[in-house]
């Protein structure tokens, strides 16, 4: 490598800086570290003219390495280094420090202690540089193209915004019918419009037919272009890696061919078996070749192959005019290749049979806010009649019965949300229809927090709907006269009453889809503690999660009601699309490397890598080595912590590059106080140090900061090397252990430290003298408080006795 | 890193005392469903005793009212309650923690003080009587055994049970 010859940028900040730090002096030491070319003063030197010098510098002096102190260096640093790799220098050979708030404000009532610090900071910024080494951009190719898993009303939003953009988009539904749970629940809340829409969402392939943009079920969603669209199929394997996966895909026979079917209905008329309909809640029965419902989505017939009896019958086959059944169908394995997921699988209805009070599946008059809803579609097994399931006869008397297996700690402590909505949609729709209907909402808490909600309330009680805040102990049966018994004390009138009813309707909670944990297993992607798909970030990132390439939407990731499944949707596919649109994803390589001869496949890497980067491959006969994989690196470094041979570093934090930047910062004090350094991650921690600096508090000068990409790169013998280096204290700064934006790496570092107070006990060394801290951003208040108080534990602890 | 501990007030809160009381640990999860009143076969029978009145009133630090007013002693200890509410707050235990509340603090109802009074004195909770003595012998029964009065106050002593004051005036 050439010879480093470090170019020094000393930005004033207007002339704010310059009455704290002494700059005469600064630029005479800077002068004197070996390597440094040029010394430059001034205003700023991330716009105008200031930026113009460093170009200069970089393209007359032969300067390689920058080193430009500036404030906000989170903003100032995206204009140095675009405008010195514009100017041929390599963008990784740059080092930006802060000497506003990092130094000069922080320390504004020690002017030369603060002096002392920068110094120490801008050497230990030069000795960085200096070892600093180049970096290229990584290009990889990724396919146009999307896989959409769950064919509900999220997955087929996403899948249509995606096809219209131009993506081939693979749509895969593991029933035989696209809809899902919102299609079965008849209308939506709180426009009581059919919920049917969604079986072909508002896409803008229509017929002639006149057709507003608001009535989509006559849309034709099958014949976007681009959107390929598989049902009663999923996904059994994952392999690849973004912008690249190959998806093993089960596709399980249908029996029938979607390009020969023309939905005659011959077919049921011959099929000789007849099982209870599961889709309309066992209300009626079906024939093993049937569909859901009429507008269904594909309209193509099915055989259920658990009820069929296939050759020995036939029946269908002869009977069908266009050869389209098919009985010697066989299950399909095929092979995608997308660059990007979408996981839509939404969520289901919880089994309340478990909750023995309610006596679910044990009296047929008990049935969840689904099987009604089932009842008030027209195209229901009872054609919108409220019937006793026992006996068909007319319900008269309903009692709906309010978190059924929510809130409850016992089954699933979350509130499913949707509930309370859907308990007054169904019961104001039945009082309607049947407005002589005694319907009674027996609640907790009644929760209508969108838009229009609660006027929704508002109109059920105007309607006579009955509320009783209590949540009942049980229910029993009366056989006399076939009613049910709800038991409730009405909390606010403090009474007991015994309701009879002819139907109980239980709004049982929402939880995750089957298959949930396996296809999270699948795509290396994370549940959260009540099982559903976990984001990103929920806030800033609500549709991605930590594998780029991989989004989540709909009811995935908690239930939700259908606008906020459909914006959930949209946004999925906004993202997914942005991420594959250029046909390539460009990375930087701050990513880690192992050193072939020194592993030893412990495989406590591939483990502890959040982003399942590292993988093991052969080397040799019988030996395996760690392998990085530069596109899923995302640049933590936790896996360099977690090495036991050191065989891993984590470029442009390698561990030479840290050594001589701590020796540097430690090199100088200044103060009469023990020197302490605080090591801090470049997120939450560095930041934290940040806003202590920008609202002024007061820490003294002792107190040396250097930034990591995630503390969990640390390791025990860097605390030592520390101590050594000639810190008499050691603060590690990280995120919240459940705020780690590498997930676990704050966790890690804490565990290290941990350990490293045990070690230092041994040998002879307080511990007293390391500390963890967990803040975030805006705890500025904390660091400065932690940097004093530590500072005076270390002073009462007295100089540091190295043997 | 020692930082700044949120200041306790030293008047602490009833529920907080409840928490502290072994059984009282989960009240505050109350949300007032009224899972235990409905449940309850005593509430049923009396409005003297509704548990989740009981649990609203000390959650709202209705402490002498709680303690004084007698309910608490009208548990019948069926545990329906406890099996039922959603949040897992263990109601009956709550009550028994309620008890040892108001017994330390005097509020004693008067068969309890007797209770008490009775195995102190002799080691039984029912002391003997004379119409037992003297039907025994009709029944072919042996007398009864004297109770073993100084193991028992060795018993209560290691549990302070002997130091508290079980004659209080006023209480139901």
């Amino acid at each position: 490598m050439e010879e480093a010859k470090v170019g020094v940028f000393l930005s004033n900040c207007g002339k704010q800086l310059s009455e704290i730090l002494d700059f005469k002096a600064l630029t005479e030491h800077v002068k004197k570290v070996s390597g440094v070319a040029l010394v430059v003063q001034g205003n700023e030197f991330w716009r105008g003219e200031g930026l113009k010098t460093i170009v200069d510098a970089i393209k007359s002096k032969k300067i390689n390495r920058l080193v430009v102190a500036e404030t906000l260096p989170k903003l100032s640093e995206i204009a140095i280094v675009k405008a010195a790799e514009e100017a041929g220098l390599n963008p990784y050979l740059v080092e930006v420090i802060d000497l506003k708030d990092h130094c000069a404000w922080p320390h504004r009532d020690t002017p030369s202690e603060a002096t002392e610090k920068a110094k120490a900071m801008l050497s230990a910024a030069i000795e960085r540089a200096k070892l600093l080494e180049p970096l290229e951009k990584l290009e990889f190719p990724a396919v146009k193209s999307v896989l959409v898993i769950g064919g509900g009303i999220a997955g087929m939003q996403a899948a249509e915004d995606l096809a219209d953009l131009g993506f081939e988009v693979h749509l895969i539904e593991k029933a035989p019918f696209l809809g899902g749970l919102a299609a079965r629940a008849g209308r939506f809340f709180p426009t009581d419009d059919c919920a049917i829409c969604i079986q072909s969402p508002a896409s803008d392939v229509k017929a002639i037919t006149h057709t507003s943009r608001k009535c989509v079920y006559r849309s034709g969603f099958s014949e976007i272009p681009n959107l390929n669209i598989l049902t009663n199929s999923k996904v059994v394997k994952v392999e690849g890696v973004p912008g690249n996966y190959k998806v093993t895909i089960e596709k399980k026979p249908r029996y029938v061919d979607e390009s020969k079917c023309v939905r005659c209905d011959l077919c049921t008329t011959v099929c000789p078996v007849e099982v209870p309909d599961e889709y309309n809640a066992k209300l009626k029965t079906r024939k093993a070749i049937y569909i859901n419902t009429p507008p269904v989505h594909p309209p193509v017939y099915v055989i259920d192959e658990s009820a069929c009896k296939f050759q020995e019958c036939a029946k269908c086959v002869e009977i069908c005019p266009t050869k389209a059944v098919k009985l010697n169908q066989k299950t399909e394995k095929l092979t995608l290749n997308v660059g990007g997921i979408i996981v839509a699988t939404g969520f289901k209805e919880y089994d309340p049979s478990v909750i023995k009070e309610y006596h679910y599946g044990e009296y047929p008059n008990v049935i969840t806010n689904l099987e009604l809803a089932r009842m008030i579609d027209g195209f229901g097994p009872t054609n919108g009649a409220i019937i006793k399931p026992s006996d068909r006869k007319p319900a008269k008397r309903i009692v709906f019965i309010q978190c059924v297996g929510s809130r409850d700690r016992r089954w699933n402590p979350w509130c499913s949300s949707i509930c309370c909505m859907i308990s007054l949609k169904n019961a104001m729709l039945i009082k309607s229809a049947y407005p002589d209907t005694d319907i009674t909402i027996c609640y907790i808490d009644i929760r209508t927090t969108g838009r229009e909600h609660e006027y929704y309330y508002e109109k059920a009680r105007e309607m006579g709907i009955k509320f009783v805040k209590g949540r009942p102990t049980e229910i029993s049966h009366d056989p006399d006269g076939n009613i049910l018994i709800v038991d409730v004390e009405d909390a606010i009138l403090r009474r007991f009453f015994e309701l009879e009813a002819d139907l109980v309707v239980l709004a049982t909670a929402m939880v995750p889809s089957e298959d949930t944990k396996e296809l999270a297993e699948m795509l290396g992607i994370e549940l959260d503690q009540d099982g559903f798909f976990k984001e990103y970030n929920a806030k800033l990132r609500p549709t991605e999660t930590k594998i780029r390439g991989v989004y989540l939407c709909g009811g995935a990731t908690f239930p939700k009601d259908a606008p906020t499944s459909s914006l959930h949707a949209h946004s999925a596919a906004v993202k997914a699309a942005k991420f594959l649109s250029t046909g390539k994803i460009i990375k930087d390589q701050r990513t880690a490397f192992v050193n072939e001869e020194y592993c030893g496949d412990c495989e406590f890497c591939p483990v502890i890598c959040p982003f399942n980067a590292i993988t093991l491959v052969p080397k040799g006969e019988d030996h395996f080595v760690a392998q990085v994989s530069d596109l899923k690196c995302e640049g933590c470094g936790i896996c360099v912590g977690t090495c036991p041979v050191n065989a891993i570093e984590l470029r442009h934090s390698r561990p030479k590059q840290m050594e001589a930047q701590m020796n540097a910062l430690l090199s100088v004090n200044g103060t009469s106080k023990p020197l302490i350094l605080a090591i801090t991650c470049s997120e939450c921690g560095h930041t934290a140090v940040d806003s202590s600096g920008m609202a002024m508090m007061q820490y003294p000068a002792n107190v040396r900061v250097m930034k990591v990409p995630c503390t969990g790169i640390l390791q025990v013998h860097q605390f030592l090397q520390a101590f050594k280096a000639g810190a008499q204290g050691v603060m590690v700064v990280g995120c919240k252990t459940d705020g780690c934006h590498y997930e676990v790496g704050s966790q890690k570092a804490q565990k290290k430290v941990d350990l490293a107070k045990v070690l230092l006990k041994e040998y002879g060394i307080e511990p007293e003298r390391l500390e963890m801290l967990h803040m975030v951003f805006i705890e500025g208040d904390k660091f400065a408080e932690a940097a004093q108080m530590m500072t005076e534990r270390i002073e009462k602890l007295g100089p540091l006795q190295l043997m | 890193m020692e930082h700044k501990k949120e200041q306790k007030t030293s008047a602490t809160s009833f529920s907080d005392e409840i928490r502290s009381q072994l059984g009282g640990e989960t009240i505050t999860l109350c949300y007032q469903c009224g899972t235990c009143a409905s449940s309850c076969p005593v509430a049923k029978t009396t409005e003297r005793y509704n548990p989740r009145d009981i649990i609203r009133l000390s959650l709202l630090g209705e402490k002498q009212e709680v303690l004084s007013g007698g309910a608490i002693w009208l548990c019948s200890s069926c545990y329906n309650c406890q099996e039922r509410c959603p949040q897992k707050v263990e109601i009956a235990d709550v009550i028994y923690a309620l008890r040892n509340i108001a017994i330390k603090e005097g509020h004693i109802p008067n068969i309890y003080s007797e209770f008490a009074t009775g195995l102190m004195n002799e080691g039984r909770i029912v002391p003997t009587s004379k119409f037992v003595e003297k039907k025994r012998p009709e029944y072919g029964l042996p007398p009864l055994r004297p109770a073993g009065l100084d193991a028992m106050k060795k018993i209560l002593a290691a549990t302070g049970f002997d130091k508290i004051q079980w004659k209080k005036e006023g209480t139901p």
